[in-house]
């Protein structure tokens, strides 16, 4: 049986962060969520039904903020997850939680509803660069969201940081990492700030004051420095985890593999189509209540070539430490990786790119650089 | 002088820039009736979109006015419109020969500015009677009578009683008419002497070849006369003549002097049909032309080459077509290591220059990168040989010349007195030479400098404008060719020379002028994975020097939930970029860097 992973995208936020351009609104009410969750079941209902034979090996709650959710709503989607699709037994069960959002009590249920893994997004443990970032927690708030999720038995736990801020130094960084460190967590994600239009930092982006180019190189490189003494393996540009504690949900968007994402602006990736949902809340909830076909809430769909496959392929895993394996892409796309790209040798040999074990892959360096490099070697991206 | 004669009147209408010279004629047009209401088309004179844009007239254009005076009897009016700007000082002159006397239009709010002047005393050297028309006198800030005094003082012309109107709101038009008829003289010559027509304007019909306009100055002309163009001797069959009237031709029986009109005969371009030429008759023709004809000689040339390289077709047929209604506009193809295959353009100033620069690019839908503006320089050889050099690239070696000579200019500039200080030591920093000043009235001054037309092509204008809060205006005409210390000045990336960003400079400049393109092209050329060394150099030595920084960070975006298209659409953001580069040896830059060398800030200087 074919596995699937299932995205479920909650776009409820106390307050929307000052970078942030993910379809999320700000203060919900209660009815709102309520309503909105009664939507998701009824469209994962319908959709389950075309997918019994596979087998659900992943689910990502996402958003958002998914833990702004009421006990009553949470309870609700998984147990409509769970009698709509074949959820396996050990299946890697994720949701995104903010710090101030979370006690111990919410946390206890969700290990009773069998999610496994969550992920806090703390970015940063200054709390003036918080503060900046139009975040709605303290530092202090993380620390105990953190611990009502460790006492509530949720032991794999991702912590999200963020680098490249307007004012940050290096130190700053290091400080960050560090104190994020001493938690332990199990896995942490590590993203460079980048100032996305429709944004409040966009509109005040002349008056921010970003490292530059330089310096942001150097705090990536010591961030990765850091994280692997620390025993966090980098295996994604961006992800540093554990020996074991890999994202499995995460893996699959870079591995090709198929997820079917539910909710406004969701992205799903099934049978080689792509296609992603309307970011309008009001839309899908009104066509999903009145039984329409979900096409109606379309926001894109494609159906990739068989050349947009493979450059894909690569595009997406050279963004893991693992690179392309080449025998492995011979034998699904049965041609030659190397000569496909044959401009790889050249970036090989200036040191930004790596051919070991069978496997091509970016270096650190080359990690930093690989838009450009990739736009180099991709013909049909 | 016969009665057809006396009752013709011959005039221009001469302003500087946006003070109203086309909607004056507009209104003269609706006041006698020689276009409806409906019919009219906002400023019907200035008929290319551009020209309305700007608020220009590029090209002249001559319109048949009958009129029905006060006194009860018909005049027939011909309005030559002249170009409004100073790279077509020539054409403007030619125009003005063609006439009487001339309307000199002057906005009552702004008074006498450099392009005012500059044309009144051309039209006082074509000994035109001038009849000053006061504008915009509905505008709150109308002054008239500080107005006309000016005109009195500083042209010594009489205002008094001279119309004052408003062309925008349709006010005392009657009155300018009136002037027309009563002051300005009728034409002389005799319709029995032999042919003499002045060639005013030209432009290319697809079905009738080129049209020809004159004024006829001696003689009478007909269809299927055999006509000849004095300065080339080269002869052709009249088609047609006749009058032009507000809303295209108007076929004629014949052409009689004093008169205004059109010749068509199977002409192919206007380069045959020279402005300033005299058409006579091939047999007992005029013995001697008209006084005053010039070759058009371009005095800027820049390299334009197309951004896509596929397109360079394109780019000839384009200004092919220009050409055929351009006598003034030359090219040659040439070819440029950096660009790839593209050609060397020649215009009369740099406002013809950005005018044929954007009709390429509107008109004809091409994308262009062109070369920093150059002047034709005059070098002696030390082994005796004249040359003349129209591109940076092909500047002789320094050892094999003997004297280097630039083209000067007469510049004359007027400006409100607070910014005289500033325009000076602008002239002085620009190498000008002072020769006077005047002071138009109390708030106003005149400045008269001889300047190197080759600081004038870049960015003087610019620099103008912004030292003088757009204040000030400038006209200038050639002077001569001065011997003078120049450098050719080179640009190397990754050791490699950039033909197209070569240029000649005065030495005393050359260091700080190469330091700011350095700095401009280090600014415009993305970082690559490796360090680009930008050099400046006058011949093998390195006068300034720049470092493009390997690349070291790309945006990374991240694949939340499952959503690639951002991480796509910085690939394809990315490949577009190259696509549009420009590949010089080991190093890639972007169309905009050879722009951005061409306009530096004077605010950096």
């Amino acid at each position: 049986m074919k596995n699937l992973g299932l995205y479920i995208h909650i776009p409820f936020c106390v307050k929307k962060c000052n970078y942030c351009d993910f379809y999320s609104l700000g203060c919900p009410s209660h009815e709102n969520t309520e309503e909105y969750v009664r939507a998701l079941c009824t469209h994962i209902g319908r959709e389950g039904k075309k997918h019994r034979d596979k087998i659900v090996d992943t689910v990502f709650i996402g958003g958002g903020t998914p833990s702004v959710l009421s006990e009553n709503s949470i309870k609700s989607l998984i147990t409509c997850l769970k009698s709509s699709f074949n959820i396996a037994e050990d299946a890697e069960i994720s949701i995104e939680v903010n710090p101030g959002t979370v006690t111990k009590e919410k946390a206890m249920l969700y290990r009773s509803l069998g999610i496994n893994r969550v992920s806090m997004g703390l970015q940063s443990v200054n709390d003036n660069e918080l503060k900046m970032l139009g975040r709605i927690h303290t530092f202090d708030e993380f620390k105990s969201s953190y611990k009502a999720l460790r006492d509530g038995g949720i032991d794999n736990i991702n912590i999200d940081i963020m680098y490249a801020l307007p004012n940050q130094k290096t130190a700053d960084l290091i400080k960050t990492v560090d104190s994020v460190c001493e938690f332990e967590p199990s896995h942490i994600s590590a993203y460079c700030l980048k100032i996305e239009e429709n944004t409040h930092f966009y509109k005040i982006k002349d008056t921010l004051c970003l490292p530059d180019e330089d310096e942001q190189y150097n705090m990536y490189l010591t961030l990765c420095d850091r994280l692997e003494k620390m025993g966090y393996e980098q295996y994604e540009i961006s992800n540093f985890a554990k020996k074991g504690s890999r994202c499995v949900h995460n893996l699959k968007y870079w591995l090709s593999c198929e997820y079917l994402a539910f909710g406004p602006s969701a992205h799903s990736f099934v049978d080689g189509v792509r296609y992603s949902y309307k970011g309008d809340i009001k839309e899908y909830v009104g066509a999903i209540k009145s039984g329409q076909e979900p096409n109606k809430i379309l926001e894109a769909e494609y159906t990739l070539t068989e050349e947009e496959k493979i450059d894909e392929y690569v595009m997406l895993r050279m963004r893991l430490a693992d690179g392309v394996d080449t025998e492995k892409f011979f034998s699904r796309f049965g041609i030659s990786f190397i000569d496909r790209y044959p401009k790889l040798k050249k970036y090989e040999k200036d040191g930004y790119v790596i051919h070991q074990n069978g496997k091509y892959a970016f270096t650190k360096k080359g990690f930093f650089v690989s838009n450009f490099i990739l736009s180099d070697i991709l013909e049909n991206i | 002088m016969n009665d057809r004669q006396k009752k013709i009147r011959n005039f221009s209408i001469i302003a500087h820039i946006d003070h109203g010279k086309s909607t004056l004629a507009d209104r003269i047009l609706e006041y006698s009736n020689a276009v409806s209401k409906r019919e009219m088309e906002e400023q019907i004179l200035d008929n290319m979109d551009l020209e309305r844009e700007r608020g220009i007239t590029i090209k002249a254009r001559a319109v048949r006015i009958n009129y029905t005076h006060k006194d009860g009897q018909e005049y027939v009016l011909n309005l030559i419109d002249t170009p409004g700007h100073v790279d077509f000082n020539y054409e403007v002159s030619r125009s003005l020969n063609a006439c009487e006397g001339a309307l000199l239009v002057v906005d009552s709010t702004q008074g006498i500015e450099a392009q005012t002047l500059a044309n009144a005393y051309l039209a006082v050297d074509c000994d035109l009677e001038i009849v000053p028309v006061i504008n915009k006198i509905d505008l709150p800030s109308a002054d008239v009578d500080r107005v006309r005094k000016e005109i009195e003082d500083v042209i010594g012309i009489v205002a008094e009683g001279c119309p004052a109107v408003s062309a925008k709101v349709g006010l005392n038009i009657d009155t300018v008419l009136d002037a027309i008829v009563e002051n300005i003289p009728a034409p002389k010559g005799d319709e029995n002497a032999p042919l003499k027509c002045l060639i005013f304007d030209s432009h290319y019909n697809a079905y009738l070849g080129v049209v020809v306009y004159v004024r006829v100055m001696d003689g009478t002309l007909k269809a299927g006369d055999k006509i000849k163009m004095m300065s080339s001797g080269a002869e052709y069959d009249v088609v047609e003549v006749g009058y032009l009237n507000a809303l295209g031709l108007e076929k004629g029986e014949e052409l009689k002097a004093g008169e205004v009109g059109y010749i068509t005969a199977s002409i192919k371009t206007v380069s045959e049909t020279k402005v300033g030429d005299t058409v006579t008759t091939a047999e007992n023709g005029a013995s001697e032309p008209l006084e005053g004809f010039k070759e058009a000689l371009p005095m800027v040339f820049s390299g334009i080459y197309p951004a896509d390289g596929a397109r360079y077709n394109d780019l000839r047929d384009a200004l092919e077509k220009l050409k055929l209604n351009d006598a003034a506009l030359s090219f040659e193809a040439e070819t440029s290591i950096a660009l790839g295959f593209g050609f060397r353009c020649g215009f009369l100033g740099l406002l013809h220059m950005e005018i044929i620069q954007e009709r390429l690019e509107r008109e004809f839908n091409l994308d262009l990168i062109t070369t920093a503006p150059s002047v034709i320089y005059k070098i002696e050889k030390t082994n005796g040989e004249v040359i003349y050099i129209d591109n940076p690239s092909n500047y002789p070696a320094p050892d094999t010349i003997a004297t280097a000579y630039e083209p000067t200019v007469r510049a004359n500039i007027i400006t409100p007195t607070e910014f005289v200080g500033g325009i000076m030591d602008l002239c002085q920093d620009r190498r000008g030479t002072f020769k006077d000043m005047k002071y138009l009235d109390a708030s106003r001054v005149e400045l008269h400098y001889i300047l190197p037309l080759n600081e004038i092509v870049y960015d003087f204008f610019d620099a103008l404008k912004s030292r003088s809060r757009g204040y000030a205006s400038l006209d200038y005409e050639f002077a001569d060719y001065e011997p003078s210390n120049l450098v050719k000045l080179d640009f190397l990336l990754n050791g490699e020379i950039v033909d197209a960003l070569t240029f000649i400079v005065h030495s005393e400049k050359a260091y700080t002028r190469a330091r700011k393109i350095a700095e401009k092209l280090k600014e415009n050329i993305s970082r690559q994975l490796f360090e680009i060394p930008i050099q400046a150099a006058i011949g093998s030595k390195i006068i300034a020097r720049e470092t493009v920084r390997a690349l070291r960070k790309d945006v990374l975006a991240k694949c939340y939930g499952g959503d690639i298209t951002r991480k796509k659409k910085l690939l394809e953001k990315q490949k577009e970029g190259k696509k549009k580069m420009r590949r010089l040896g080991s190093v890639e830059v972007t169309p905009e860097a050879f722009m951005a060398v061409l306009k530096l800030d004077d605010s950096e200087k």
